[in-house]
């Protein structure tokens, strides 16, 4: 007896974490005429329910732009962003699909690229975080490939964009400090394993789709060293990014 | 009689003079209540508002997971190859992919032949890369198994760059591949990849690029 009361009680409790767990999802309403469930999240992918007006939809989560809802019989598919920005919540508020962010007033971006960095190859990563909407703050990572060397080199600078509403083409400048490490491939070893920098930029960026965006960078690096001589850099870079 | 006289005249006396110190004070300001100007005020409801948290949608654009194969590197053999990978899909048909793995390479023909030649020490015979690609999902599609079973999937194309550390050695190199993901639930993916691995290296005398072609079989996480 004692035990099928510490069943019932332990099925009880699971019945309530379970409704709980589905409380924490967002509950929609359907306004148009009807909904479209596909089996995939893509355009593509075949439609397999339909929810009607005024039924109940519950978003379970999302991947790029679709969002996988569970409809009022129990059937799951993916609904496209622009279809579930149409329904309400149940208080009759409209649904709060977060829009895409507004490629001129975004604040993260994180992109990687291909360049040249004193005639040599160049791998770049950077992020860069958006102070105003003209004013970036741009942490670089890159790395050089040449033949007598490979350089790892690390930067910090601001950044200005001059035209931030000019959505597929807008120029920029920037200034900013560096430091390369250098790592000698073929003897002799360089007179100086690594120095700090500080460099001048020029170059552009634009929009491409949704989230995507491009950008190309010169820099010219004035390189600070012991030698008594004056030693500068310049470097070439093109970039894809994504911006939140 | 007296006494008692005396004490009411020196409590009056006492009193008085209290009245005299504050006479100098000036009396506090009557504060008269407004009276509402026009209409008649209205009673402000004290109901507590009540808030309502919407819930948050989970996005589930990340991939992470592992992957293991054969590499093939040109002039030293076929070799086992094991890697990390982790992809931000940003629309359903472009996604941005990292990648990081290692292999050790065998020996090549010469050394083969003439057992008592080295060309690489030990060390110099890892192979190791990593890769920045971006890869675009070319045919999206389901794969039935069965009557009853269809599985999501997509033959992506990936091309990138990154760095292969080899003979000692960092070589910029470039690479090229084509692969299928197989979604077996809404967040796990297994993998089948071909990449080739394509750098300029003059390790056996001359001054070429290298073909360095992976098999792989992967399985990842989307979260």
């Amino acid at each position: 007896m004692r035990r099928l009361l510490a069943l019932v009680l332990l099925v009880q409790a699971l019945h309530l974490g379970l409704a709980n767990a589905a409380a924490k999802n967002l509950v929609l309403v359907v306004t148009d005429p009807y909904v479209e469930m596909h089996s995939g999240p893509g355009r593509g992918f075949p439609v397999v329910y339909v929810i009607g007006r005024d039924e109940l939809l519950t978003v379970l989560y999302s991947r790029t732009d679709w969002f996988k809802v569970r409809g009022p019989h129990g059937d799951e598919g993916w609904v496209r962003r622009a279809d579930l920005a149409r329904t309400l919540l149940e208080s009759g508020e409209p649904a709060p699909i977060p829009p895409y962010p507004e490629f001129a007033s975004h604040r993260w971006e994180l992109g990687a690229g291909y360049g040249v960095y004193n005639r040599e190859n160049l791998v770049t990563a950077y992020g860069d975080y958006a102070l105003t909407n003209s004013l970036d703050v741009e942490l670089a990572i890159q790395q050089a490939f040449g033949t007598i060397d490979n350089r790892y080199i690390a930067s910090l600078g601001m950044r200005h964009t001059f035209i931030p509403e000019w959505k597929w083409f807008s120029p920029t400048a920037g200034i900013g400090a560096a430091y390369q490490y250098i790592q000698d491939k073929v003897p002799p070893a360089p007179l100086q394993k690594s120095n700090e920098m500080a460099y001048v930029s020029l170059g552009a960026r634009g929009f491409i789709t949704r989230r995507f965006m491009w950008r190309v960078d010169w820099r010219h690096y004035v390189v600070f060293n012991d030698l008594n001589v004056y030693e500068d850099l310049e470097e070439w870079k093109f970039g894809l990014a994504v911006f939140f | 009689m007296e006494i008692r006289l005396s004490c009411i005249l020196l409590a009056a006396a006492l009193l008085s003079g209290c009245g005299w110190f504050h006479r100098g004070n000036k009396a506090p300001p009557e504060v008269v209540a407004e009276e509402p100007q026009g209409e008649p005020s209205i009673v402000e409801p004290q109901v507590p508002r009540r808030v309502v948290k919407t819930p948050h949608i989970k996005a589930k654009d990340f991939e992470l997971g592992g992957y293991y194969g054969a590499l093939s590197i040109q002039d030293f053999g076929t070799n086992p190859l094991y890697g990390v990978r982790a992809a931000y899909h940003v629309s359903e048909d472009i996604f941005l992919e990292g990648f990081l793995a290692r292999s050790k390479a065998g020996t090549t023909s010469l050394e083969d032949v003439f057992p008592n030649i080295t060309v690489l020490s030990d060390s110099g015979r890892h192979f190791t890369y990593y890769d920045l690609d971006v890869g675009y999902n070319i045919l999206p599609g389901e794969i039935f198994l069965g009557r009853g079973r269809a599985f999501n999937s997509a033959l992506y194309v990936t091309v990138g760059m990154g760095d292969v550390k080899f003979a000692d050695k960092d070589q910029f190199a470039l690479n090229f591949g084509v692969g299928e993901r197989l979604l077996i639930t809404d967040w796990l993916a297994i993998h089948v990849d071909v990449r080739d691995h394509i750098f300029e290296t003059s390790l056996t005398g001359r001054t070429k690029n290298v073909d360095n072609i992976e098999a792989t079989l992967g399985l990842t996480v989307f979260y």
